[in-house]
Parts: C-alpha cells; structure tokens; sequence
C-alpha cells in the first residue's frame, strides 16, 4: 500500500492517544490495547478512504466506541502481539476518592460508561455522542443519567462503609457460568 | 473529592486514562502486518486453532477444525501458526458433533415470552429464569428436554436493588442467594414446586457468595471476601471449612484461592485445595505470564512474549493456542474461539481433550451486526446457553465425553 508510510506515522504520533482513550473506554489495560489495535487494523485496511474524506483518528475512536459496546465483544478478545504492563493505579489517582470513584466507573454497564467518557473525556454533546453510538439522544440522556445516579449512590455508599471500598467484580470483565454471564456480577454492587 | 460528580468524573477519567499501556516499539509496523496478514486470510477458514511445542520439538497440532480429528502427535509441526493451518471445510454444527449434549428449545414458550437457562436441575430438566426487569427474577420454571413441557416452580420475590442468583440443585430442592447490604440469605424451594422459604441461619451470613453447591445434605458456599462455609439445607449453624479462610469454591471438593475474580491480575486459583483429603496443588506460573487462570487440572493464560498457552498446573504439556482463553477453560477442557475467517467469523466450542470442535451458530459478518457470544469460563456449572434465532440452545458440557 503506498500509504503505508502515512499510516504508520499517523499510528506513530497517535497510538498513545487512543490507549489512553481506550482505558477511559473500558477501564481494563488489556481491553485498551486490544481495542485500539483493532481499530487500527481496521483503519488500515480503510485508509486511502479514510484520508480522503474523514478525519483518521475520529474514525479510529469511533470504531473504538462501538467496538467496545458492540454485544458480541463483550467477550472476544484478540490476540495481542504484546504483553501488556499494567500501570499502578496510585501513580495516576493519588488520592482515594478518586480511586473509588475510578473503582464505581467500572462497574457501570458498558454503556453508561461509554456515554460518561465520551461527555467527560471526549467533552462531545449528546448529539455528537448519539450519533457516534447511533443511538437517539434521548437513550444518550438516559444513559448518562442513570450512570450519574449509580456512581451517586456507589459513591455514598463508599463513603459510609469503608469495607465497600473494595473493588467489586462488575468492572472486571470476566464471564464465568451461564447464570453469572452479563452484568449479573453488578447485581452485587449495592 | 468535591462534591461535583461531574467535575470529579472529568478530572478522574482524564488522570486515570493516563494509567493506559504504551503501545509498543514497533507497533506501526505490527498493525500493518497484522492488517495485512487478515486480508490474507480472507478466504481461509481459520488458521489453526492451537499449536504446541513441547520439549525435544515435537508437537501437538489441533488440525482444522473442520474435520474434527482428535489432536493429533505431529512430528513435523514447527512452532508457528501456519504450520497447522488446514483448508478444511466449515466446522460441523455443534449438534452434529455432539448430538448426545445438544438441544434446542423454542425461545419463547407458552405463557413465557423471555426466560434465562440457568441450570441443570438434572440430566434432562433446565431451570429457567423469567425477569421482571432487567435481571430482576420472578419465577422459575422446570422445562424438561424429553417432552418439552415445562412447568412453574416458584414465583419469587425480592426487595428493591436484591436480586436472586447462583441456582443450585440438589436433595429435591433449588436454592438461590439474595444479597443485601453486603450479607447472602439463602432462600430454598422444592423442585416439586412450592412457596420460597429463607434458609434459617444461625447469625448472618457475611459477604457476598460467589459459588454455591449442594454437598449431600449440606449447602456449601464461598464468598466474594474469601473463606468457605457450609450450612445445613434445613437451616442451622454456618460452618467454616478448615483451612479455606481465604478460599473460593472452584469445583468441590476443590477450593482455591486467589479466586475467580483476580483486580491485579493475580493468577486465579493458584493454590487449590481439596477439602475431603487435604490434597494440594500451587500453579507453576512463569516469570512474565499474564492473565493466567488455572482449574483443577490446568491453567491458561499469556506468556511473557503473548502468546497464550494451555499447560497441566505443574507447567508441562503446554500448548500454545491461537487465542486466549481470558475467562479460563471450562471443567479444564472447553473453551470457545473464532474462527479467523474475515468473511463469517464462527465461534467454535472447542474441546481441548479431543481436539473436537463444534460451531456454535453464533456467526459474525464484516457488517458486525451478530448475536452474542459465549464463553463458559472456569464455572463448574455444566450448562451453557445462548439465544440463537427463535430458539435457545442448551448444551451440557459433562455430556460431551
């Protein structure tokens, strides 16, 4: 491909960019890495289009977004042609409340996750954020406000009782027995 | 923290984004030949699934899926995927490599519109879940594989944000877990059918329960903090279990910690004990593997240079598979994988013992729109379900010998 060089500068200047897009996505540092080299591996393969009418790194994101709510991800995950390092979560949220706050985010529902990063992360509007999820902005408000109310309420919850502190298995992505599959793990989050 | 949810959250996920990995050193370069490399496979049906090497360079090869032939001793295989690679044909639909383990039930049933299969009550009878909402149990139902009736349990109820889970089967009846304020009542009923009835303890059950089984008279249970109980189905004293205070059940008699749920990436049921004899096992893990999750007999998990592998818990026989089996490997020996065919990505239910390997049905085209996938994890539960067309499919993985 001719304009592999571009690419591969593009992948070069941006690439950690969308990791940390990815771990705001997701939470999950190999979910990060799988999810942006999926989608740009996609991009690849639609780059000569790609340059000429979109902007590289929104298509990447965009990919990103959907990829990552898509039902038949929930469990998928490629083969990473690397081993990925995990980074302590004290070095980047020194402080607990913050730590808890990173802990309630990940045991939202994938969605309401996805609709918080893109508003707070991403600052895009509901239109912006409907389109890109293609979903209506009605669905965007409802998302962002039942996430808003959980992490309220998680967040109250941890304040009051220490003990539930802990983080729970909702954020991890994990799928064990069929009567444990989904989000039933987030039943046990108060 | 301020009391602004919304700045909080701004700033916490902008600091805590930057805790993502750093791509690695010649990571262009990889997506490129990654790219190219899956447009190579466009017309392949998928590469093959494992490939091992073992000391003394001789390997085990999972040939194409679409034969279905055992894995086989291959002297010639040399440690790279291609090695493997067959044309075959499609992969056989799982009911017709395992006709003996595999049903389909109409998905929506006479007075029932959506139901969740969440157990074997016994070798022929599924225990279905019907919601109020999302996630939200009402009822459950006996539906039997041999005649296809299916009949009314129990209603169930529970407080608002208390949800019922973990069904067990066992001494004629069904029990379940509800969990409120951070404590599990386990609530029974006789499969025969009747009125739903807490099981009695002698003090609060503490934590959160992460697995449950009936063991004779007896319910055992571990929970999410750690530590393994048991407690009479007739209701009495919760017994701790010696020496499994940091303990999840993984299958009884084995118990083993860490557990299933591992936050820093620990090696999940490293250490396994057997309650009933006081046999042990740790894992061998290797300096550099990630994300490794071991079961009674087996771990899986990913090498310091990422390729995933299947190994015996004391590390030998290790094979390395094609893609990695995050979630763990059912009864030491399932798993589900994709196919790596562009044009119809197929997930197959692979049986490591044999080298078999079924379609699932579950088939995802370049446009995305699919259905779900599955993975049945390290769970000892045996079914496994999915939603496919009009239909459930229900399979029973102690069936596939």
């Amino acid at each position: 491909m001719e304009d592999d060089s571009r690419f591969t500068e593009f992948v070069a200047e941006r690439a950690n960019a969308l990791m940390r897009y990815g771990y705001a996505l997701s939470g999950n540092p190999h979910d990060a890495a799988d999810l942006t080299q999926e989608a740009l591996i996609r991009l690849h393969r639609a780059w000569a289009r790609v340059r000429s009418k979109e902007d590289p790194e929104r298509y990447a994101k965009v990919t990103m977004a959907r990829l990552h709510i898509s039902r038949w991800r929930l469990r998928r995950r490629e083969h990473l042609s690397w081993a990925v390092p995990e980074v302590p979560l004290h070095d980047t949220l020194p402080s607990d409340g913050d730590k808890d706050l990173w802990h309630a985010l990940a045991g939202l529902p994938r969605k309401q996750r996805a609709v918080l990063v893109l508003r707070f992360y991403e600052q895009l509007s509901d239109a912006e954020i409907a389109d890109l999820l293609k979903i209506s902005q009605g669905t965007v408000r409802s998302h962002a406000s039942l996430g808003l109310a959980r992490l309220r309420s998680e967040m109250a919850a941890r304040r009051a009782s220490p003990a539930k502190a802990r983080p729970t298995p909702a954020g991890h992505d994990r799928v064990t027995s069929p009567q444990t599959r989904t989000t039933s793990a987030e039943r046990n989050v108060p | 923290m301020t009391k602004d949810l919304e700045d909080d959250l701004h700033r916490v996920i902008m600091r805590g984004a930057e805790g993502a990995p750093q791509a690695p050193a010649g990571f262009p370069a990889q997506i490129v030949s990654r790219s190219r490399r899956r447009r190579g496979r466009t017309h392949a049906v998928a590469a093959a699934l494992a490939v091992v090497v073992v000391a003394g360079g001789v390997g085990w090869a999972v040939r194409g899926q679409g034969d279905n032939a055992p894995v086989v001793l291959d002297p010639v295989a040399t440690p790279s995927a291609s090695a493997a690679t067959t044309r075959a044909t499609a992969p056989r639909p799982i009911e017709q490599v395992w006709p003996q383990a595999v049903w389909k039930i109409p998905a929506k049933l006479p007075g029932i519109k959506k139901y969740q299969p969440r157990i074997f009550i016994d070798d022929h009878t599924v225990l279905l879940e019907t919601w109020e909402s999302f996630e939200k149990a009402n009822a459950i139902y006996a539906y039997d594989l041999t005649t296809g009736g299916h009949r009314k349990i129990a209603d169930i109820r529970t407080p608002k944000g208390v949800y019922a889970s973990n069904y067990v089967a066992g001494q004629d009846r069904i029990v379940w877990q509800a969990i409120d304020d951070m404590r599990t009542t386990f609530w029974s009923v006789p499969i025969a059918g009747g009125e739903p009835a807490p099981i009695p303890t002698d003090a609060p059950v503490e934590g959160r329960a992460d697995t449950t089984v009936v063991v004779g008279d007896r319910l055992a249970f571990s929970v999410m903090e750690g530590g393994v109980f048991t407690l009479p189905l007739t209701g009495g004293a919760v017994t701790p279990v010696a020496h499994a205070e940091r303990h999840h059940i993984l299958r009884w008699p084995w118990v083993g910690t860490p557990g299933d749920y591992t936050p820093e990436n620990e090696p999940s049921f490293e250490e396994i004990r057997n309650v009933e004899t006081g046999e042990t096992s740790k894992a061998l893990v290797r300096p550099g593997d990630q994300h490794v999750r071991c079961g009674v007999t087996t771990c899986v998990g990913m090498a310091a240079d990422g390729k995933p592998f299947y190994r015996l818990r004391d590390g030998s026989h290790e094979r390395e598979l094609q893609q990695p089996a995050m979630t763990g490997v059912a009864f030491d020996r399932f798993l589900t994988v994709r196919t790596l065919d562009e044009s119809v990505r197929r997930q197959l239910l692979l049986d490591l013992d044999t080298g078999k390997s079924g379609d699932l049905g579950l088939h995802l085209t370049p446009n995305g729109k699919s259905g779900r996938s599955v993975e049945p994890g390290i769970s000892a539960n045996n079914l496994v379900a999915y939603p496919l067309g009009d239909d459930y499919v229900i399979i029973d993985l102690t069936r596939i010998t």
